[in-house]
Formats: C-alpha cells, sequence, structure tokens
C-alpha cells in the first residue's frame, strides 16, 4: 500500500483522532498546532489556532460538531469543527494531558498535570450544545483527585458515570464521577507509565499500551486483564480494530543497527499483533522516528500513525489485508 | 568509438511532464547514492473513483477551508500532503521470529520466500540442515545429485498448515507428492487397476560400468523373472552411464532371488554392488509344520 503524508506539523505528533464517520482525522502536536484533514486523499481542511504550548491531546464528538483540546498552556479549548473557531476556553493550573468526550457527547473529561503543589485533577464538564456552542460552564460538573499515582490517560466507560483511568506508576483504575471515588483498581496493570488508552466501539473493553514494552487489553467493568501483548520496545501507543481481530501498537527506542541503504523511508514499524493470539503477524515501516500515536479508522478500512518526525501517515489496507487469515479460517458458525 | 549509453547523452538534466490523455508523465533526472544519474520516469493516471457516503459526510466536503488553510483552493496541497513509497505488511502466524533489521528489497522478497515456511529440512536425515550440509552424506547420500533436478532450495519443509490440494488465494504450493486428492484406483499408470512405480520391489544397481545399456541389465536381472522398468543414471550433457542404475520387478521375490545372485559378481569388468532401493518392509513367511503319527507296531 501507498501511504499518504501528512506533512502539517512542525515537531512531533502527540495524538491523531478519527471522527465517528472516518471521513476526518484530527492531529496535534508539540508545534502548538491542531490540524483537520480529510481521509480519503490528505487534503487538509483547516487548522485551529489558538494554543500557546504543546497540544497534548484532541477529541471529537460524534457529529463531528465540535473538537476538544488540551495543551501546556494550561488551556482546555473547545473549537466549531467546521469553521475553526474556538468557543470557550478554560484555564487550569497546570497543563492538560488528556480530553476526552463521553458516548453521548455531553460530557467531556480532562485531566490536568500534577506540578508545583498542584495534584494531579480529573474533571468532567457538561457542554451545552445548544447554539453556538460558546455558552459552557466555566465550573466543572465533577471534580476530584485521583489518590496515589498521578493520571496519565482517562476515557468513559460503557457504564454511565464512571471513567477508567490509567497512571503512572502503570496501574488502571475506574472512577465514580459522582464521589470521586476510585471503584475498582489494577496496581499491577503495567510495571510503568500507561502511554495511551483506546475504547472498543462498545467500551466494553479496551487497550493501554505503555512504557513497560507491554500492551494489554482490560475489561472496563471488572479491570481483568484480558490479552497482554509483550514487545521488546516501549509503546507509545496501541489501537483496536473494528472489523479485524488485530491490535496496533507502535512505539520507539529501537536498537537500530546502521544500514547502508538509503533512508528515504524511515524504520521505526508499527506492529500488528493478533488479538487473540498473542502474535505478532506484521509490521509496517516508515517513521522516521518513534511513532508516538495510533489511529484506526473506525470500519477498519485504513489506519494513520503520527510519529517523533512529525509526520502523520495515512495507510489505507488495499485487498489483501482484508483477505488474510493468518491463522486460517476461523469464522464461529452460527 | 566505445558505446555509449542513453545516460552520457544527456547532458543538461532536465525534467519534464507531458500529459496525453489521461496519463501525465513526469520524468526527472537526479543522482543516486552511488553517484549515479538516474532517470526517475513517472506515469500518472487519474481516474475518477466514486463513492457513496452518508449525507453528512458528503456535506462536510464541501466545506470551507479555515485557519492556515484560509481561502486555499480545492484539492490536497503538495506542501502538506504527498504520497510516499510503497510499503508492505505480510501477515503471517507465528509471531517473534521477526527479522529486525531489513532493507526494501528483502521485504519485498519476503512474501515469496515465507511460502515455504522458511524451515530447513534434509532430504536424507530430515535434519534441519541443508541435503549438501548433511554430516551423512557418504552413507546416506548416495544418488542425491542424480539428475532429478534437485536443488538446496529444495530442501524447505513443505507448509506445515496448507491443505493438501488447496490451490486457492493465498494459499501455499503444495507439492503434488503431498496432495491428497487423485490417487483414486486407476489414476497412476500400469499396473493391474492402477500401480505407482514407486511400488515395485526395486533394486539399486551401483559399480556398473559407462557403457551398461538398459536391455544390458533387463537381460542379466530378466534371468530371475520378469522386470518391470530399468532405469541408468546418466549424464545429462553427455549421455555417458553414471555408474548407477535401478531394476523395478514385478514380484519381491524374484527381486529378492536377483539381489542375492548378482551382488558381488562380476559383469563387465566391474564387481556389481546390488541393494535394495529403500526400505522394504519385511514380510514374513509362516510355514507350517505338518506332524503325522502312526501308531507302532508292537515289535514283540
Amino acid at each position: 500500500m501507498r501511504p499518504i503524508l501528512l506533512q502539517g506539523h512542525e515537531r512531533s505528533l502527540t495524538q491523531i483522532k478519527y471522527n465517528r464517520d472516518g471521513d476526518l482525522l484530527f492531529s496535534c502536536s508539540k508545534d502548538h498546532v491542531i490540524n483537520v484533514w480529510y481521509t480519503h486523499n490528505g487534503e487538509r481542511l483547516g487548522t485551529y489556532d489558538g494554543h500557546n504550548g504543546t497540544v497534548w491531546t484532541v477529541d471529537v464528538d460524534s457529529e463531528s460538531r465540535f473538537m476538544i483540546s488540551g495543551a501546556a498552556d494550561n488551556e482546555l479549548r473547545l473549537w466549531n469543527v467546521a469553521t475553526g473557531k474556538c468557543l470557550y476556553t478554560w484555564e487550569f493550573p497546570t497543563a492538560v494531558k488528556r480530553v476526552a468526550f463521553s458516548e453521548d457527547d455531553k460530557q467531556v473529561v480532562c485531566i490536568t498535570e500534577q506540578r508545583m503543589g498542584y495534584q494531579c485533577a480529573i474533571r468532567v464538564f457538561n457542554i451545552n450544545r445548544a447554539g453556538d456552542g460558546n455558552k459552557q460552564s466555566k465550573e466543572p460538573a465533577h471534580m476530584f483527585n485521583p489518590v496515589g499515582s498521578k493520571a496519565t490517560v482517562c476515557a468513559f466507560t460503557a457504564q454511565p458515570g464512571v471513567i477508567f483511568t490509567g497512571h503512572e506508576s502503570g496501574k488502571v483504575a475506574l472512577f465514580n464521577l459522582k464521589t470521586g471515588e476510585e471503584v475498582h483498581s489494577n496496581e499491577r496493570a503495567h510495571g510503568d507509565v500507561v502511554t495511551d488508552l483506546q475504547m472498543s466501539e462498545d467500551r466494553t473493553y479496551c487497550i493501554t499500551s505503555s512504557k513497560d514494552k507491554s500492551a494489554r487489553i482490560h475489561d472496563t467493568k471488572t479491570l481483568d486483564v484480558i490479552k497482554t501483548f509483550t514487545t521488546e520496545t516501549p509503546l507509545n501507543s496501541a489501537a483496536l480494530s473494528p472489523n479485524k481481530p488485530y491490535v496496533l501498537l507502535g512505539g520507539g527506542q529501537e536498537a537500530m543497527s546502521v544500514t547502508t541503504t538509503s533512508l528515504r523511508q524511515g524504520k521505526f514499524e508499527t506492529r500488528f499483533w493478533h488479538k487473540v493470539f498473542e502474535e505478532e503477524v506484521g509490521r509496517v515501516k516508515g517513521h522516521f522516528g518513534p511513532i508516538n500515536t495510533i489511529a484506526v479508522h473506525p470500519k477498519g478500512l485504513s489506519y494513520a500513525s503520527g510519529g517523533e518526525d512529525g509526520f502523520v501517515r495515512v495507510h489505507n489496507f488495499d485487498d489483501s489485508y482484508f483477505k488474510s487469515q493468518p491463522y486460517g479460517d476461523l469464522q464461529i458458525e452460527d | 568509438r566505445p558505446k555509449t549509453s542513453w545516460a552520457d547523452d544527456v547532458d543538461e538534466l532536465v525534467s519534464g511532464q507531458e500529459e496525453d490523455d489521461s496519463v501525465r508523465t513526469v520524468i526527472e533526472y537526479s543522482v543516486n547514492e552511488q553517484g549515479k544519474k538516474v532517470k526517475i520516469t513517472r506515469k500518472i493516471k487519474r481516474t475518477l473513483q466514486k463513492s457513496v457516503v452518508q449525507h453528512q459526510v458528503a456535506e462536510r466536503q464541501k466545506w470551507a477551508k479555515f485557519g492556515a488553510e484560509k481561502g486555499s483552493a480545492r484539492g490536497p496541497d503538495r506542501a502538506t500532503t504527498t504520497v510516499g513509497e510503497h510499503v508492505y505488511l505480510t501477515l503471517s502466524a507465528g509471531g517473534n521470529k521477526v527479522r529486525p533489521n531489513e532493507t526494501e528489497q528483502q521485504e519485498e522478497k519476503k512474501p515469496v520466500k515465507s511460502a515455504t515456511g522458511g524451515k530447513v529440512v534434509c532430504r536424507l536425515c530430515q535434519g534441519e540442515h541443508f541435503t549438501a550440509k548433511c554430516p551423512y552424506k557418504d552413507t546416506l547420500g548416495g544418488l542425491e545429485t542424480s539428475d532429478t533436478g534437485a536443488g538446496p532450495d529444495d530442501d524447505t519443509a513443505p507448509p506445515v498448515d496448507a491443505a493438501p490440494g488447496l490451490g486457492s488465494t493465498g494459499s501455499k504450493y503444495v507439492p503434488p507428492s503431498l496432495r491428497g486428492a487423485g490417487r483414486g484406483a486407476g489414476e497412476s499408470m500400469r499396473g493391474p487397476g492402477g500401480g505407482n512405480r514407486d511400488d515395485l520391489p526395486t533394486l539399486r544397481v551401483t559399480n556398473i560400468s559407462e557403457d551398461t545399456q538398459e536391455n544390458d541389465l533387463r537381460e542379466l536381472f530378466g534371468h530371475f523373472g520378469r522386470v518391470a522398468r530399468v532405469y541408468v543414471g546418466r549424464d545429462r550433457d553427455t549421455g555417458a552411464g553414471k555408474g548407477f542404475a535401478f531394476v523395478s520387478f514385478e514380484d519381491r521375490a524374484v527381486a529378492q532371488k536377483a539381489m542375492e545372485k548378482v551382488n558381488g559378481k562380476g559383469y563387465d569388468n566391474l564387481i556389481l554392488s546390488v541393494q535394495w532401493s529403500r526400505e522394504y518392509p519385511i514380510i514374513l513367511k509362516l510355514s507350517f509344520l505338518i506332524i503325522k503319527t502312526e501308531p507302532r507296531a508292537d515289535p514283540k
């Protein structure tokens, strides 16, 4: 396959996200810029300008109407997707590391960094979708400080009012938003900081990646570890494929040997593992630096990866990918 | 006058483009890593792709560009959007015996190589080495290099997971000897109801002279019983005998007798060596003893 190279960022990518219909891809980077691209041809639709620091995270609602972003300038911003206009800005004492929309688009959750006397905080805001969207409440609907290790990633689960979090220590936990209490936790889910969290379509399970060189799939209700994928490099991102039994893992810090071939194409790889058999099934090269973020099209038709090199590479799978069955025909009979 | 190539004729490295029908040809000249002039010809064909999308997706395609793209024309801007080089994703079972530092060319060959599973099996002793490197080459080797066209690349084991006979999408090649179907009655030549020449009791005769022909051996061994087939190993180019032959009989007992009688005998100034060509199952012959008793008359 021939990837489409999106060169809209001058510094490393921090997160990329497909919208629900899969026709738009949002990318944010350390260069303070958020870009949105049409996925069918890689054409850039526009940029969202306003942040004054590394944009760590973005998320888009299911209607592709509002986009939310969090940056190192301590701001959480709500944007109009179609026009690029910033609708509302929330300010905090510390940087915003992760944002996520709820499934009904009515709430967003965000994590603010622990720094200089401020504890790590998780806030949930109700989003007023009426009108332009620029009338939002300044105060959060819920706010709490998770005890113990600071949270690095979070997302809403299938259970109302419960969010799933990943922490610096490798812990994963479930928090009740109303009470702010940690409902359940798995302290030893990972051995090192949890770097990414992506939910399944129905939010009943999720995948986490960690610097402990592994990725794991967890049940979002019981926190049972369903699958573990162990690699030899710290992982920065993990994604689930909706239509094929694969998970995509990406990371960095490979021990690279000197190569005499030209570096027209980078050697950092996105790795495909079988979701059930926990075995690596393939790799795709291309990035010139560690892969920081991976996203899969909601219908599994393509995937995109964002790297430390500032490139986003969008790969449309070809027929052989859809037809191949490396473990044979394992269809469940009806 | 020394031969000139097109590359030497070009003094100016002029890149150009031309359009012809829907195919645009872009020619670029550059210098590659080895310092050689390289002509890159790209033929770009533009085809119209129609796809059906949801209403809101179609609406979004009409949005005006904003931010840094404000005022830009429709369509991707080459400054931000380009097409990369081919990347390959070959999906195969088996986990981490994955090759970390490969060049692009190796990656291109990979889909071909991995079809056999990559396992090396010696034809002689079934060890994990190439037949040519087999430590038992002398004892088991024998006639491996006869002109059957075998080579080192035949040492890979047949694919483990390929169902015999499957030729459909993505399946690996299955050699005829492993295919399941098609061995029904009468499928093979000769023999009553279909016999296979591999089932015939066959002797391997070695140390025969160069001039010994099929007919000579047929005559020699035909003395013991019916000879089904004779094959004399020959040099592919010269046709001279290679010093060995295979003689197949219809009856195993006949073959056995022939082996015992001919082995060690002289023929055309050479002492012949005769052995079974492969391991044959031993057939036990049971003899029945009949004991008769007669009443003994008392001599007194």
